[in-house]
């Protein structure tokens, strides 16, 4: 080969060698064919398992009619379900169970689903599940923002946010709900509870757990708001629905918001202070029964009667402003107050 | 009257809402025409207002109909355990009584007892009627030694001697069985000194015999089913309840006008209510999960 071919040659190497490393640093590639999205291409066709020391991943998705009842049974992982505006449910499984759509009831309509229920199913190597629970490091799901969310387990760390109705039932795990729009139900267990800018009937119960929730009211009218907790302490702000049922056994009650007009308020505890935040044009009948602690109002009360002689009972029953509503407090072994904002 | 007025029964279950929906839409539009039947709903409509009220508190206290039908099939179960041989034959006589086949064997074996009775029969005249002839019975022992012990001050015992001999057509076998039933719900150790001598307060025995019954089934299953921590707060929050009953019983019974002191004492015995129920649905829960 002569000296020109050679240089023609390196020349042509170095020019292919310059071209490859312009491309990669633009992002591109020619070589390499497109990869593949992880694994979240919505197909009703099982996605190949991403290998993982913990278990597989698993997607799937369905078209569902818009108002669709889902149920599921999550033995341990966190779990989140957000409402979105496509008639579709999408369930993915990251290093958990493998799981299967069980469709329970067709609307006459359409024919889609309205009441599927997800349920854990062997996996690729034939490990037969203990239960229809599934389980996972993280479970995301979505699912149309009309649906009713279904969820029983035991130790599960969940968010629900934007469906219409929301029911959890688990053992342990705190629960999160927002932006609910036609009834809460958490039996959260050991968990805590918290419920954001939500609405309709709630029922929200736990025994060793907190219960907070902010912003919240009434979808229908004559919605009740119910709270209970055992060990834990209640903290309720901006909630507008007209019935209002708080207890605690051995935690505190705090509640800051107004009184509605006609409206009735119960918060109890049995060893625990209830402290209320009242706005100063409050009107509404107070009936208090304490036992070792105090009532103090810094908003003026008319009292009606009264009863603070010895015993393990005192109680005071008085009227702020026209008295409007009802509003019944009720601690054996704390302090009543109600405050200003 | 009109002919073809509306039967009360009608007028009845269209109040309820148990008529088809045809026949609720013939009802209401003959109503609409019909001044007697209109009137006769308005008093039935009238009837309902007034009772309903007064069984809401009735209504409001029901248990969880699933829990319900597992302690109805429990106790019927343990009933039927606990039930002695005569009772399960009389049960089985009973239920098999419908059985032709089983009614004429039966009725033939009578015949052939009665015949065989009297040929043995007459070759002796018997000492006593048969009727009252002493029988030496003791007094059954009570099914649930622990709650029917004497030494509960609480336990209402029995003023029969054991061994003392009794006719056989005086004994009543079946108050005598379920005299240590009783004893079994109003001595139960679980509860925070219910006052059976001096009775209960106005709406209280409902509180205590529910108590009295979830305690039961709670106690075998808390160990299970709670977690050492969870089961610290649970005896916590008991403790709690049943210092605030305690209490507030001394109170209310010290001055029973003192409706304070009923109003926390009928909601600390609600908080023992959920309290107890918050351990059985946690078990159903478990179960569930399984």
């Amino acid at each position: 080969m002569t000296g020109s071919g050679r240089k023609l040659e390196y020349g042509f190497v170095l020019a292919v060698m310059a071209l490859a490393l312009s491309l990669s640093a633009t992002g591109q590639t020619v070589v390499a064919p497109p990869a593949a999205p992880a694994t979240r291409s919505i197909a009703k066709a099982e996605i190949p398992p991403v290998p993982s020391m913990f278990g597989e991943s698993t997607e799937r998705s369905i078209k569902v009619d818009p108002s669709i009842n889902l149920s599921l049974c999550v033995s341990e992982g966190t779990l989140k379900v957000n409402g979105w505006t496509r008639n579709e449910l999408r369930v993915f499984v990251q290093d958990g169970s493998n799981f299967e759509f069980k469709t329970q009831q067709t609307s006459p309509k359409t024919g889609d689903p309205v009441w599927v229920m997800v349920t854990a199913v062997s996996d690729r190597n034939k490990v037969v599940p203990r239960s229809e629970c599934i389980r996972g490091g993280d479970i995301e799901i979505d699912i149309p923002v009309n649906a009713a969310v279904n969820v029983k387990g035991q130790d599960v760390t969940s968010t629900i946010d934007g469906v219409r109705k929301a029911s959890v039932k688990i053992i342990g795990g705190n629960t999160f709900i927002r932006n609910v729009t036609d009834g809460v139900t958490v039996s959260g267990g050991q968990g805590g509870i918290a419920v954001e800018s939500s609405s309709g009937a709630m029922s929200l119960d736990s025994t060793t757990g907190n219960i907070v929730v902010f912003e919240a009211g009434p979808s229908d009218i004559g919605d009740i708001f119910r709270a209970k907790t055992n060990g834990g302490a209640i903290s309720l702000e901006k909630i507008t629905h007209r019935q209002i049922e708080v207890n605690s056994i051995s935690g505190s009650v705090s509640y800051s918001g107004s009184l509605l007009n006609g409206g009735s308020y119960s918060f109890g505890t049995s060893n625990g202070s209830i402290r209320l935040t009242l706005p100063t044009d409050t009107s509404s009948t107070v009936s208090a029964s304490y036992g070792f602690g105090a009532f103090r109002s810094e908003i003026p009360i008319t009292t009606i009667t009264e009863n603070i002689s010895e015993g393990p009972v005192k109680s005071t029953v008085g009227r702020i402003g026209g008295g409007d509503s009802t509003l019944r407090l009720t601690t054996n072994n704390g302090s009543i107050s109600i405050r200003k904002p | 009257m009109k002919q073809d007025c509306l039967d009360i029964g009608i007028i009845q279950a269209f109040l309820d809402g148990e008529l088809a929906h045809t026949e609720s839409a013939r009802v209401s539009g003959h109503v609409a025409t019909c001044d007697a039947c209109a009137l006769m709903l308005a008093d039935a409509e009238d009837e309902s207002a007034l009772v309903f009220p007064a069984l809401e508190r009735e209504f409001a206290s029901l248990v969880p109909t699933q829990r319900l039908w597992s302690k109805i099939n429990a106790s019927i179960e343990t009933e039927k355990q606990s039930a002695p041989f005569w009772q399960r034959a009389w049960a089985f006589i009973t239920l098999n009584l419908t059985t032709p086949s089983f009614v004429a064997a039966a009725g033939m074996i009578v015949v052939f007892g009665i015949a065989a009775l009297l040929i043995i029969d007459r070759g002796y005249k018997s000492p006593q009627v048969a009727g009252v002839r002493p029988v030496q019975v003791s007094a059954p022992q009570p099914a649930a030694p622990p709650v029917a012990s004497a030494s509960s001050p609480d336990t209402v015992v029995s003023n029969i001697p054991e061994t003392r001999p009794i006719m056989a057509e005086q004994i009543s076998l079946r108050s005598a069985v379920r005299r240590p039933r009783t004893t079994t719900v109003t001595g139960t150790p679980a509860f925070a000194s219910p006052d059976v001598s001096n009775g209960y307060f106005p709406g209280e025995e409902s509180y205590v015999k529910t108590i009295a019954s979830l305690s039961r089934s709670v106690e075998s299953a808390k160990d299970a089913v709670m977690r050492p921590g969870e089961r610290v707060a649970y005896e916590r929050d008991m403790a709690v309840v049943d210092d605030a009953i305690a209490k507030m019983r001394t109170e209310v019974k010290r001055n029973p006008r003192n409706e304070s002191a009923k109003q926390v004492l009928y909601s600390s015995y609600q908080n023992k209510i959920d309290l107890l129920n918050s351990v059985s649905q946690k078990e159903e829960l478990v179960a569930s999960l399984k």
